[in-house]
């Protein structure tokens, strides 16, 4: 039972552990605002696109790169900055899938278009 | 075409969540795309026809209109009960060329660039830059729009620039819906555009010192602020110092500012009897809840730009829980005591480091300021011989009367040409107290009261003030315009009438211009 327990106690804590987020902000530019918005984050009043997704990999691919698209709330197309969430969930998907599945949790803001 | 999304809404708050306040409706205009309209001044002044709609539309519903950029200000002068604009995607810019100068200009036309409204500093800034100039002074950061700025006075530290304001050579507003209702104003003592220019902004012209200066710090009741014209100057260094100093220096420099004959030197920065150079930008930091003699400072020195210089950023900027701010404003309001303690605890959280030394331009030295969650700030204009008097009575109404989760700074500021630019001191010291946002309970007093406090602390003691109008105050407290301003406020109301249609007046006021009477 007390090795259950610690067993446990050892998953939550890896659990909590590995889910963090890194964030990346360009020192030049400004981001594109949204006045719509009701966001109370770091990213009040910015135009966040959110991205949750699973990206499943053919056998062959090495990686892969996510492209930015213009979007209403992209209307640059250029990224001011991004933030990736690293979980528990999405190492452990990647790993029993033999890194054919690989999680995709990213927010970003773009720049404001400058005319 | 420009296009205007709109959105039923019932209520607005500012960035620091300083209401919310109520609002039905609110616009935001994109411009044309570049492909379809090549020419920027094309774009601009399809823009102003767009913006001229929104306002037809908006006096045919009998309503209110009001213009806003960032939601910086921390009150609800940017609000609107009816209808707001969101500026932002109004961001042209075009430098001045010396053709486009009235022949009398004195300004070097290579330092003269028109902004549309809705560029932030930190985008005017950069547009600079990439022409080799630079502001000659901005706010503690870089995030407000140009209009806002101008229109409620945002300031630095600039000993010898001024605010914001100080700098602008001239105004394009959109006054009403028709055609002859876009006027560009400049002083007619110290003319910069040609009134051939001016005609390519489909604007006519208003030659006028009074109107001018009245119009520069708007409050938003002067029309849509669609352009300014600055007058900005050649790329410059700033050389960053932060200092723990006795707090008696601090005020012996802050009332004399005579920084030439004070024991207060730092190596490099002297001339060459070894003197004091007087600095660009001189701040005080004060716990009012420490017993410690000393304080710190923030002093900068202008220098040329020269490359290499080391980089002024950090690799990493760490922000702190938001939960911890929420958990300290609840302690805050249920164990008013515990403030000074949290305060201690937070004191690297903010306050600069001590020996920070750092050089970078202006813009890179007044860098972003990511949100941190509900805040609030109360800032006073006073004459800084006044500094460490006020600073004394209003530290100990805050610790007596208080405490209140917050601590003080206080700034130094060119006087102002502005009718009602709050830096009307010779050198104004702006005493200001920033903090988190919290709720009255039986243990704090509310913000409106705190408020109401300083100012009759300040008035009881004959202490002359001012308040930033984009800060938050009892802005109901009874004559307060007429206590800082005199005839003044009537002068601004006076050009106001003479600019403004009747129906235009109603439909640019809101209920902030109203409480203090200037509406």
């Amino acid at each position: 039972m007390k090795l259950l327990k610690l067993l446990v106690l050892t998953l939550l804590v890896s659990m909590l552990t590995s889910c963090y987020s890194v964030r990346l902000r360009n020192v030049n530019g400004a981001p594109q605002l949204d006045p719509f918005s009701d966001r109370d984050d770091y990213y009040r009043g910015m135009a966040v696109v959110e991205k949750d997704t699973v990206i499943n990999m053919k056998l062959t691919s090495k990686d892969f790169t996510y492209l930015i698209k213009e979007e209403e709330l992209c209307e640059s197309g250029k990224l001011n900055m991004v933030e990736y969430r690293n979980t528990f969930g999405s190492v452990l998907l990647s790993a029993v899938t033999f890194g054919r599945k690989r999680k995709v949790k990213i927010k970003y803001v773009c720049e404001k278009p400058r005319n | 075409m420009a296009t205007t999304k709109s959105k039923l809404l019932s209520q607005w708050d500012t960035l620091h969540n300083n209401g919310p306040f109520p609002l039905k409706l609110l616009y935001q205009t994109k411009l044309e795309g570049e492909r379809l309209m090549p020419k920027k001044i094309d774009r601009y002044n399809d823009a102003a026809k767009e913006i001229q709609r929104l306002i037809k539309e908006t006096q045919q519903a009998g309503e209110g209109f009001r213009a806003y950029g960032s939601a910086w200000s921390m009150n609800n002068i940017a609000s609107h009960k009816d209808r707001m604009h969101h500026n932002g995607p109004m961001n042209l810019s075009m430098p001045i060329h010396p053709s486009e100068c009235h022949q009398n200009n004195a300004y070097d036309p290579t330092n003269l660039f028109l902004f549309q409204c809705g560029n932030t500093i930190k985008e005017v800034s950069e547009t600079l830059a990439e022409n080799g100039k630079s502001l000659k002074t901005s706010g503690a950061s870089n995030g407000q729009t140009i209009a806002g700025c101008i229109s409620t006075g945002v300031h630095g530290a600039g000993l010898d620039i001024g605010s914001v304001q100080d700098y602008v050579v001239g105004l394009n507003l959109i006054i009403g819906p028709d055609p002859n209702d876009i006027v560009y104003i400049e002083p007619q003592s110290k003319p910069a555009l040609s009134d051939a220019f001016i005609s390519t902004l489909n604007s006519r012209v208003i030659r006028d010192d009074d109107m001018f200066y009245a119009a520069l710090v708007g409050l938003g009741g002067f029309g849509f602020i669609h352009g300014v014209v600055i007058e900005a100057e050649p790329i410059f260094l700033i050389n960053r110092y932060v200092k723990k100093i006795k707090k008696s220096l601090a005020f012996e420099l802050a009332n004399t500012m005579d920084f030439k004959n004070s024991s207060f030197t730092i190596p490099g920065e002297t001339d060459a009897q070894g003197k004091g150079n007087t600095p660009f930008h001189y701040k005080i930091f004060i716990n009012q809840y420490s017993d410690d003699p000393n304080c710190i400072v923030e002093v900068m020195y202008k220098k040329p730009y020269q490359e290499p210089y080391p980089d002024p950023f950090p690799v990493i900027k760490e922000s702190i829980y938001r939960d911890l701010i929420y958990l300290f404003v609840k302690l805050a309001e249920k164990f008013p005591k515990s403030i000074p303690w949290l305060v201690k605890r937070l004191r690297n959280t903010i306050l600069p480091e001590v020996n920070e030394e750092t050089t970078g331009m202006l813009k890179e030295i007044f860098w972003d300021a990511p949100y941190q969650g509900p805040a609030f700030a109360c800032s006073f204009g006073i004459d800084h011989s006044h500094s460490e008097q006020a600073m004394n009575l209003l530290g100990k109404l805050t610790r007596d009367e208080g405490p209140i989760p917050g601590i003080f700074a206080l700034r130094f500021v060119k006087q102002t040409k502005a009718t009602l630019g709050f830096t009307k001191f010779p050198i104004t010291c702006m005493i200001e107290i920033d903090g988190v946002l919290w709720k009255k309970t039986r243990k704090i007093m509310s913000l409106t009261e705190y408020s109401r406090r300083m100012i009759e602390v300040l008035q009881q003691n004959n202490i002359p003030f001012t308040l930033h109008w984009g800060k938050n105050s009892d802005w109901e407290f009874p004559g307060l315009v007429d206590h800082m301003f005199g005839t003044k406020a009537n002068d601004w109301k006076t050009q106001r009438t003479q600019l403004l249609s009747p129906a235009m007046q109603t439909l640019f006021s809101n209920k902030f211009l109203k409480t203090v009477g200037l509406g």
